[in-house]
């Protein structure tokens, strides 16, 4: 019982922030936005490559939807001056509703896929879209950052 | 209108924007009250409205342009700062559409600007899509708002056209009665417009060509495409559909923040561990072990494979570190006061003050011996400074005593630490130093060239630094004894990051203490990313390697060493030199050389580099601005001080006729004595200041029609003139030159030289009164403070040596 008792304790490790991967603008098509593809190294292993890369290529589509040049962002512009752009204290610009999109799926990509592995992607809005910053957070657990201990929790609940 | 970067909102910021919206709005009122009446009966009923809708165009323009964000790029923040620290050139070139386009570091922002991207001084604030800072609307253009902008040009153009011809039909049609009312107003409003109409029509046409090129002002200003392809055009058309029909990027900063909280819990899954899991959840033994065996500690290999990452490339292999050893082995048989492996640094004025104090205490000879102890004992409590320092004093001893290799073996060995201490520190002073605006980004380049250089370039940068670091302490020695060892003078020009480990507490640990950001920002002056306007280079690996480090940097190192310290070294030594057993003077003469020498060096450096001294004094930023204020002042009233002696001793010297300031001291003195006027002691309180006694006492050798000093006189000349051109040059080596011609020559004089121990006495009073507070950033700006008048009285002494 005490054994139980200790290894749920150490059930309850907390996470730390170690470092910080920054994945880079892509300006290889100019100043449209689009993140870099390349896998960074740091993540090596802490996460499959298709799944950041499927990750990093959705942001890229949804960016590209947000920065389309067709017609809703000819109509919402001479909505805009027809109004005396008062239209922009009313609605919401179309960029915005994507940004609102791409922040739902950022959440909820962290919640599936990067918080299980100790990771989480910030909205690259919040970097002025500069960079998509990936944190890595370690295991910072009581009974130090050793999987043995975790591994014993869990032999021992069996 | 948005808020300037700096919290302080000029007033004067305000008047353009407040006059055209007055002019505007103030002009079309009256149109509308006085003319319009009369052209919607005359002409027809549509004209009023429409005008207005026109004039409803431009306002709504006008206001989102004024109070529209232009794209303001957030501050990187710190974590993010910190990635580029170890390879942190100034610019990184990157592919845009096949042209390569560099990014430039902004130092105040903290991250690669990206292509657009500029930096608005007014607003202090990046900006994408930089176009220009208006100031009749009080706000940068850029990205959002640039098609506000234009529009707004556009319609007021329109605007203004409309009002002129209706109001000029009006007054053509009303000329009888001109100085009716109405038609009095319309005159107003139509010189007004047609004022304004030219300047404003030059603008929309110029805005106009910006787009159908696929420009931005900053660019066309610049000529940044004006050769070459614009990978940014889409052609004409599509040029002006971007800029009409482009949805409106969103704003980066003030953004509400809704941010819902994610629960990141332990134990993480792994790439390959996820179906070893029930594995290792049934079997405890040997599948464990294997996992382990795998991966010995996720924390662990994370945080090591972190750690290789984040530290700098490997260190150059043994040859520095058994170079270190020897040199350390050295030191220690030197002196045997070596206890730190950090061989130098700027002994900063309160490590020397006991010295000073013993130095001010008698103005007769210090015995070496206390000197030697004062030294020790400050060296034991303070640092290596002086431990180096007292370390030379024996070491004068022996004329031909090997410090070349002594040095060398040093170099490498230092080099190690030094390495890891540059690195280090690199990532600091680069963090300081940018957080701080500086403006000079040769740390990122010295940096970069020290830290992701390949493991040669490490090797030479390492022994540059090592030898720079153990030639700083031991210059002055070097120019004394062993005449400029030429890699230990070319390589003056390192980093001065070597000057770090006194401000560091730091060690190959790894663990960076985080001394004050403004202790570095002197040292860093010349080392921080942001590009000093002269530095137009390719990154910093070869700009510190390959290259003589640049001038800039190098002469800002050069100003950089303390005065006092190179001033004691000499004088040190002197107390033991070898031969002679005059001690004061000599070695007040032999600092006199080693400064002058310095000096000239200074000087002729100062043209290449420090022509811009604001270019030096820009990377003052980093210093506060009280510090700089105090430094310029006290600079200046040095100056001052100085030339009044100077002129003050040519009036003694040449008679009262030349004189312009009443200094009586001066007087009594006999004009054409041996010995120099400052040689007695009176003067130091009077003049306080060394550098004076000094200046006085070159100028006495320069002046003295004894052979002695004709000789003393003919080597000034020399001195400089040898150097000067080798100098001129770029070349370090001349410093080595010009250390042989000095040294030798100087010694004859030496023995007339005796006020300068008095002269010293003016140390304390000069440095403690600055170095009143402990802090070595503040002693370190005072030893700096005094660098700068060395310098600025090494011209001046050098200047009057060429009289001669």
């Amino acid at each position: 019982m005490a054994t139980e008792f200790h290894n749920l304790q150490e059930l309850r490790h907390s996470a730390s922030l170690v470092t910080k991967v920054f994945i880079q603008r892509d300006y290889s098509e100019g100043t449209v936005c689009r993140f870099q593809t390349k896998f960074p190294s740091e993540l090596d292993n802490r996460i499959e490559r298709t799944l950041l890369e499927e990750t990093v290529k959705t942001l890229n589509s949804y960016y590209a939807e947000a920065e389309k040049i067709g017609g809703q962002s000819y109509l919402e512009g001479c909505l805009a001056c027809a109004t005396a752009y008062i239209i922009f204290l009313c609605m919401e610009t179309r960029y915005e509703k994507v940004l609102r999109k791409i922040s739902g799926y950022i959440q909820e990509q962290n919640e599936k896929i990067y918080a299980p592995r100790g990771l989480l992607i910030t909205d690259p809005i919040e970097r002025g879209m500069r960079v998509l910053e990936i944190s890595l957070f370690e295991d910072r657990g009581s009974g130090g950052s050793s999987p043995s201990s975790s591994m014993s929790s869990g032999s021992s609940a069996r | 209108m948005p808020a300037s970067g700096a919290d302080s909102l000029k007033p004067s910021a305000f008047i353009p924007v407040c006059t055209a919206a007055c002019l505007l709005v103030g002009s079309t009122s009256l149109f509308f009250v006085f003319t319009c009446p009369w052209l919607a009966v005359t002409i027809c009923p549509a004209v009023p409205p429409c005008c207005a809708i026109l004039f409803l165009f431009v306002l709504a323009n006008f206001t989102m342009a004024t109070f529209m964000d232009a794209g303001v790029l957030p501050m990187a923040s710190e974590d993010e700062d910190k990635d580029d620290e170890f390879r942190a050139p100034l610019y990184k070139n990157v592919d845009v559409k096949g042209v390569q386009v560099r990014m430039k570091w902004c130092a105040s922002c903290h991250f690669y600007r990206p292509p657009r991207c500029s930096h608005c001084s007014v607003c202090d604030h990046c900006v994408e899509d930089f176009d220009h800072h208006c100031p009749w609307v009080n706000n940068c253009i850029g990205r959002r708002n640039y098609r506000y902008f234009f529009l707004f040009l556009l319609s007021l153009t329109f605007h203004m056209i409309g009002v002129f011809s209706f109001g000029l039909i009006y007054v053509l049609h009303h000329m009888d009665d001109l100085w009716k009312l109405h038609c009095t107003v319309t005159l107003v409003v139509i010189s007004i417009s047609g004022l304004f109409l030219i300047p404003v029509l030059g603008l929309t046409g110029f805005h106009f060509y910006l787009v159908s090129r696929g420009r931005t002002t900053n660019e066309q200003v610049t000529g940044k495409f004006q050769g070459g392809v614009n990978p940014f055009t889409r052609g004409c058309c599509n040029n002006l559909e971007y800029l009409v029909c482009s949805p409106i990027s969103p704003k980066y900063t003030a953004r509400p923040c809704k941010k819902t909280v994610i629960h990141i819990q332990p134990p993480f899954l792994r790439p390959e561990t996820d179906r070893q899991t029930p594995v290792k959840a049934r079997d405890n033994g040997i599948q464990s072990r294997d996992l382990q065996n795998k991966r010995p500690s996720t924390g662990a290999v994370e945080l090591s494979d972190i750690k290789q990452q984040k530290t700098p490339p490997p260190l150059p292999p043994k040859p520095d570190h058994s170079l270190l050893k020897s040199q350390v082995a050295a030191m220690d048989e030197m002196g045997h006061h070596t206890k730190s492996i950090i061989p130098v640094s700027i002994p900063t004025v309160p490590q020397l003050r006991p010295v000073l104090e013993a130095i001010s205490r008698g103005s007769s000879p210090i015995p070496p011996e206390q000197l030697l102890k004062t030294s020790e004992q400050q060296g034991n409590t303070r640092g290596p400074d002086l431990r180096s320092e007292s370390r030379e004093s024996p070491v004068s001893h022996q004329a031909g005593l090997p410090v070349q290799p002594l040095l060398q073996a040093g170099a490498a060995s230092s080099s190690l630490q030094l390495n890891s201490l540059t690195l280090n520190s690199r990532s600091l002073t680069l963090k300081h130093s940018g957080r701080h605006g500086s403006k000079s980004h040769l740390s990122a380049v010295h940096a970069d060239g020290l830290g992701s250089n390949p493991p040669p370039g490490i090797i030479s940068s390492s022994s540059l630094l090592a030898n720079h670091s153990s030639s700083s302490s031991s210059l002055p020695y070097d120019n004394l004894i062993n005449p400029a060892d030429p890699q230990f003078i070319s390589q003056r020009g390192a980093p001065s990051v070597s000057y770090h480990p006194h401000f560091m507490s730091l060690g190959t640990d790894g663990a960076v203490q985080r001394p004050p950001a403004h202790t570095y920002s002197p040292v860093f002056m010349g080392v921080s990313r942001h590009s000093p306007q002269p530095r137009d280079l390719s990154p910093s690996l070869q700009g510190l390697t390959s290259r003589d480090p640049s001038p800039s940097f190098q002469g800002f190192i050069q100003r950089d060493s303390s005065p006092a310290f190179q001033g004691l070294m000499p004088r040190d030594l002197a107390t033991q030199s070898v031969s002679s057993r005059d001690v004061p003077p000599p070695g007040v003469v032999m600092r006199d050389l080693t400064s002058q020498s310095l000096r000239d060096s200074l000087r002729d450096l100062v043209p290449q580099e420090l022509t811009p001294p604001k270019s030096a004094a820009a990377r003052y930023d980093n210093f506060s601005k009280t510090i700089m204020a105090s430094l310029h002042e006290r600079r200046e009233l040095e100056e001052r001080e100085r030339m009044l002696r100077l002129q003050a001793r040519s009036q003694a010297l040449y008679g009262p006729d030349m004189g312009i300031y009443d200094i009586p001291s001066r007087r009594s003195l006999p004009p054409d004595n041996i010995r120099p006027a400052g040689s007695r002691g009176p003067t130091p309180p009077a003049y306080g200041s060394r550098e004076f006694l000094m200046s006085t006492g070159i100028l006495g050798y320069g002046m003295r029609t004894s052979p002695l000093s004709s000789s003393s006189t003919s080597s000034l000349t020399r001195g400089p003139k040898t150097s000067s051109s080798p100098l001129q040059s770029g070349s370090s080596s001349s410093l080595q030159s010009k250390g042989r011609s000095s040294s030798p020559a100087y010694c004859p004089p030496e023995r007339q030289t005796q006020g300068l121990p008095s002269s010293t006495s003016t140390l304390p009073r000069l440095f403690p009164s600055n170095a009143s507070t402990t802090s070595p950033y503040t002693s370190y700006a005072t030893t700096k403070r005094s660098s700068l008048l060395y310098s600025s009285e090494g011209k001046d002494s050098v200047t009057l040596g060429a009289l001669k």
